[in-house]
């Protein structure tokens, strides 16, 4: 199954966020993340795609009142996601050791 | 308490609903409404609105919208589709006529689309396309303007040092001076001449105005050097296969002491180029003929580049200035008259390279143009085609309509609202025209080679470009709507109870409508027959004129230019020794198209320097000339061939008028280099030039040719008198072919755009009644029918077969003689137009008209009888059992 770069900076962020990923958080830790802003069009149009692809479950939360009274709808990795985030970052690193000068140091 | 202010806007939120997908409205509404908030609350109230519409307006992407109305419509779609195609198969005959016309038509058009683009799309190829133009001569005189595009060699100069503006100017030569046009070629290691074409003069800068593009060598050093001559790459490939011809030889006419030396190798011209060279020689150091010449002469076509940026009015301005402060005092020295008029009328024109072919500033110069007027005729004439074709389909759906006007009455009662059934017989018709296309392809395709002979074209069907395709479709949506609109709401419209009561009998109303348009289509067809006929009758006017001289027994022997004078002289004798022979000439001046021009001013001796004189064609020919070609002189007397006839001249009937005296014969004749003549005979009017202007003055000398041998052969056995030429052809020059014309075929070369323009009015006139009678056939087959039990009732009470017959053509034939009174005074005003004030004008008389009248009506009865008698002869009995 194929994974596209905004779909993949999505399942990022929703990993990143545990238990509160939803819309708008999602959207706000993508901006936070990478300095884009996307449209809430664009963002749930790769949420529907991910969810299609089963890399994510969603399920229904509380209602409050700035929503307008309507639900959450929130997400979450399943483990189909996390093997295929593991696999992309796999993939990347393997290309990546063999690019000299390239460093490979992480903050830890 | 939340503010009111705070609310998200109302439009926005509704416009989404109306497209949204319902199971993600919860989740998107809330998301929005909360972002909404939040921005509200850090940032403004205003921004906040803007960004929800910002979000809503990015929202309308394929993957939210609503799915339920979506496939209502296709599923509609499809359904049209099946039954338009059901529809299709029940009447076959009827379909495959609506479909054959509108592809016929379909056809024409796209063929003639092909035609004008590439009319339109000469010499817009270049890449400073708007900087390029030819500088022409304009004068202005009573509200009329005219255009020409000689001017002085010296001029170049001039520009160059006076106008800041101009980038760089070239001036060139086309017509046949020295040795632009045809020359036999070969190269220093092969003896045998071949005969090329498209060689021309110019200035080095020429490369670089048109940016040439360049194989060998380079653009700006190619024609620099004297002598040197750049080929296209056709050529290189012709004469120097597989290696860089830069520095080598080319050798024209033999003469080995004035060999070229080729400087450079260009891509070949495109074809929708206005000049197509394949060799161009260059001026620059130039001794003697092109490229010499002072202020006396106007030799030469400029060609220049003007800065980016500049001003074409400025530029055409700063001309006129130094025309006033610097040429006209070198026109003066140069012994020019009429100058005060010149100053009064005359000015420059910078003509746009891209107008160069189509010229609609009507420059008058020596090369092949387009026609702007033909691209009008053939865009209007492909129009009416397409127009018939739609008409066609509108007649006979509406003819068929009773047929469906219960297939109507039962999809209303069963709930079908009028827009889907607007819908279905739109979507229907949309399919015939994209059936048609499909077939107008194929005939399109087939048709092409000949219609490229017929428009001397080359053109291709451009299958891969990438907006064809989409374009057709258009155009089959387009005309699919346009003959499907008044089919579709005029069967719509039928109520469902009347209709099932079988109370209505559709088809009636729409009677008069249908008679409208068979007199419409009728109306165009004898139009365009008139066109055909009328065009036909001026070309045999044309053809069948007395022109003054012998054109059919008369042949010209081409590429003499390679003999050294003694040698032509022996085989012209040679050829008058043959016995079929009965007069030979060694001239390049011929009445007819490919002729060599030079023209001077003459004035009579005692005038010269009073008046402007006058300007006259200048043939130098012998004194075998005007034996050879039949021409007649009515006073004065022939060369003798004696010393004397260096200072003789012979001039025509329309000169000896314009010196304005009784007796013409032995008065003196001066011409602008002072050289002084003696008329020793008038020669008849002879058509020189083209029939459709008046015969111009022209003078002739004595002198001899350089390429050209006449001979006037008698009519029998002509092949026979041509090999044994060919004979002793080849005893002189064994290593160069043969070449020879008719002097009739190269007479009719001159009206080859006349030519094609009278085929093609034929071909649209046949193709046109094809679609006309088709549509008629059907419509009658149609009457027919719905007649046939009143046609047997009558036979049973007693009418005979001929009566019937005429019962049923009546209606049509109607129609058809009013077709024919609208069409006559039409055709007779659209001829006298196209004809315009040309000389030689064939007269509209009313034979013409009743001869395209009569082919008119006869097409129609003999299409409506094919129906009509067989209703006529059919057994009564079988057709009244049934009931």
């Amino acid at each position: 199954m194929k994974l596209g770069a905004f779909e993949e900076l999505v399942l990022l962020a929703i990993g990143a966020l545990g238990d509160d990923a939803y819309g708008v958080t999602i959207k706000e830790i993508l901006k936070e993340k990478t300095g884009k802003k996307p449209s809430i069009g664009a963002l749930h149009s790769a949420l529907y795609r991910l969810e299609d692809k089963e890399f994510v479950t969603t399920h229904e939360g509380g209602a409050t009142a700035e929503r307008g009274g309507r639900r959450k709808k929130y997400y979450q990795l399943t483990s189909y996601g996390i093997r295929i985030l593991e696999e992309a970052n796999e993939l990347r690193m393997a290309f990546s050791r063999n690019i000299p000068g390239l460093n490979l140091k992480t903050q830890e | 308490m939340r503010e009111r202010r705070n609310i998200p806007p109302k439009i926005a939120q509704r416009l989404l609903l109306r497209f949204l997908r319902e199971d993600y409205a919860e989740e998107v509404l809330g998301d929005l409404d909360e972002k909404f908030l939040s921005v509200c609350q850090k940032q403004s109230n205003l921004r906040a609105k803007l960004n929800y519409w910002k979000q809503v307006i990015h929202y309308v992407r394929p993957f939210a919208f609503k799915r339920s109305k979506y496939s209502k419509h296709s599923f509609m779609l499809g359904h049209y589709i099946k039954i338009s195609w059901r529809s299709i198969l029940r009447h076959k005959a009827l379909s495959t006529i609506k479909i054959g016309g509108f592809a016929v038509g379909i056809a024409a058009c796209l063929l003639i689309a092909l035609y004008v683009g590439n009319e339109l799309s000469y010499d817009s190829h270049y890449q400073d396309q708007d900087q390029i133009f030819r500088i022409t001569n304009q004068w202005t005189e009573g509200g009329e303007v005219g255009r020409w595009s000689n001017l002085q060699g010296p001029l170049k100069e001039v520009i160059e040092e006076n106008i800041p503006e101009v980038e760089q100017v070239a001036k060139t030569v086309f017509w046949s001076w020295g040795n632009a046009g045809t020359n036999l070629v070969r190269t220093e290691s092969s003896q045998l001449n071949i005969e090329e074409g498209g060689f021309i003069y110019a200035d080095p800068e020429l490369l670089d105005i048109l940016q040439v593009k360049m194989v060998y060598g380079v653009r700006s050093q190619a024609l620099t050097a004297p002598n040197s001559l750049v080929i296209s790459r056709s050529i290189a490939d012709k004469y120097f296969p597989n290696v860089d011809p830069v520095g080598k030889q080319i050798i024209l006419n033999d003469k080995t002491d004035e060999a070229y030396t080729v400087g450079g190798v260009m891509a070949d011209f495109p074809d929708n180029s206005h000049i197509q060279p394949d060799f161009i020689m260059t001026l620059a150091e130039r001794q003697s003929g092109p490229g010499t010449g002072g202020w006396c002469c106007t030799n030469y076509i400029f060609y220049t580049k003007i800065k980016a940026g500049a001003d074409k009015q400025r530029v055409e301005q700063k001309l006129l200035d130094v025309r006033d402060s610097y040429v006209m005092g070198q026109l003066k020295t140069a012994g020019k008259t009429g100058l005060e008029e010149m100053e009064l009328h005359h000015s420059y024109y910078l003509q746009p390279i891209a107008d160069a072919y189509i010229n609609t500033a009507e420059v008058s110069d020596d090369i092949t143009h387009g026609s702007m007027e033909l691209v009008w005729i053939f865009g209007a004439i492909a129009m009416v085609i397409l127009l018939l074709a739609c008409v066609n389909f509108i007649n006979l759906t509406t003819a068929k309509s009773l047929q469906r006007a219960k297939e109507v009455g039962l999809r209303k009662v069963v709930g079908s609202v009028r827009s889907d059934l607007i819908g279905q017989y739109l979507s229907e018709s949309v399919v015939f025209s994209m059936l048609a296309i499909l077939l107008a392809l194929i005939i399109a395709y087939v048709a092409l080679p000949g219609f490229n002979q017929l428009a001397n074209k080359s053109l291709i069907m451009p299958w891969f470009s990438s907006w064809f395709l989409p374009s057709l479709c258009a155009v089959g949506v387009l005309i699919g709507v346009i003959s499907g609109i008044y089919p579709a709401f005029y069967l719509s419209k039928f109520r469902p109870v009347e209709v099932l009561k079988g109370k209505i009998s559709a088809g009636r109303g729409t009677a008069h409508v249908r008679g409208a348009m068979v007199v419409f289509q009728f109306m165009v067809t004898i139009v365009l027959l008139i066109g055909a006929i009328v065009t036909h009758q001026q070309f045999q006017l044309i053809m069948n004129k007395s022109l003054g001289y012998d054109k059919d027994q008369v042949i010209t022997i081409h590429g003499l230019n390679t003999l050294d004078s003694a040698n032509k002289a022996s085989l012209k004798q040679e050829v008058l020794n043959l016995p079929s022979v009965q007069g030979a000439t060694v001239s390049d001046f011929r009445p007819v198209a490919g002729t060599a021009i030079h023209n001077r001013t003459y004035w009579l001796a005692s005038a010269r320097l009073i008046d402007d004189g006058f300007e006259a064609a200048r043939w130098s020919v012998d004194e075998d000339y005007l034996d050879t070609y039949g021409m007649r002189l009515v006073a004065g007397k022939n060369f003798s061939g004696a010393a004397s006839d260096q200072e003789a001249l012979i001039i025509n009937e329309t000169m000896a008028g314009m010196l304005g005296l009784q007796e013409a014969v032995g008065v003196q004749v001066i011409d602008m280099f002072d050289q002084k003549y003696r008329v020793i005979g008038i020669v008849q009017d002879f058509h020189f030039e083209t029939l459709f202007a008046e015969v111009e003055p022209l003078a002739m000398v004595y002198g001899s040719g350089k390429s050209v041998l006449s001979v006037n052969i008698s009519s029998e056995d002509v092949a026979n008198t041509l090999s044994s030429i060919e004979a002793v052809w080849n005893d002189f020059k064994p290593n160069q072919q043969f070449r020879y014309a008719f002097l009739n075929q190269s007479f009719q070369k001159m009206y080859e755009s006349f030519i094609r323009a009278k085929s093609i009015f034929l071909v649209f006139a046949v193709l046109s009644i094809i679609i006309a009678c088709l549509g008629l056939f059907a419509l009658s087959a149609y009457m027919v029918e719905q007649r046939s039990k009143e046609v047997s009732i009558r036979k049973v009470l007693g009418a005979s077969v001929a009566g019937i017959f005429t019962l049923l053509s009546f209606d049509f034939i109607k129609l058809v003689l009013i077709a024919l009174l609208l069409a006559i005074p039409l055709g007779w005003f659209l001829m006298d137009v196209f004809l315009g004030d040309i000389h030689n004008r064939v007269d509209l008389s009313w034979y013409l008209f009743a001869f395209a009248g009569v082919v008119g009506v006869l097409v129609a009865m003999i299409t409506i009888s094919f129906e009509t008698i067989k209703a006529a002869l059919v057994n009564p009995a079988k057709r009244l059992r049934s009931e």
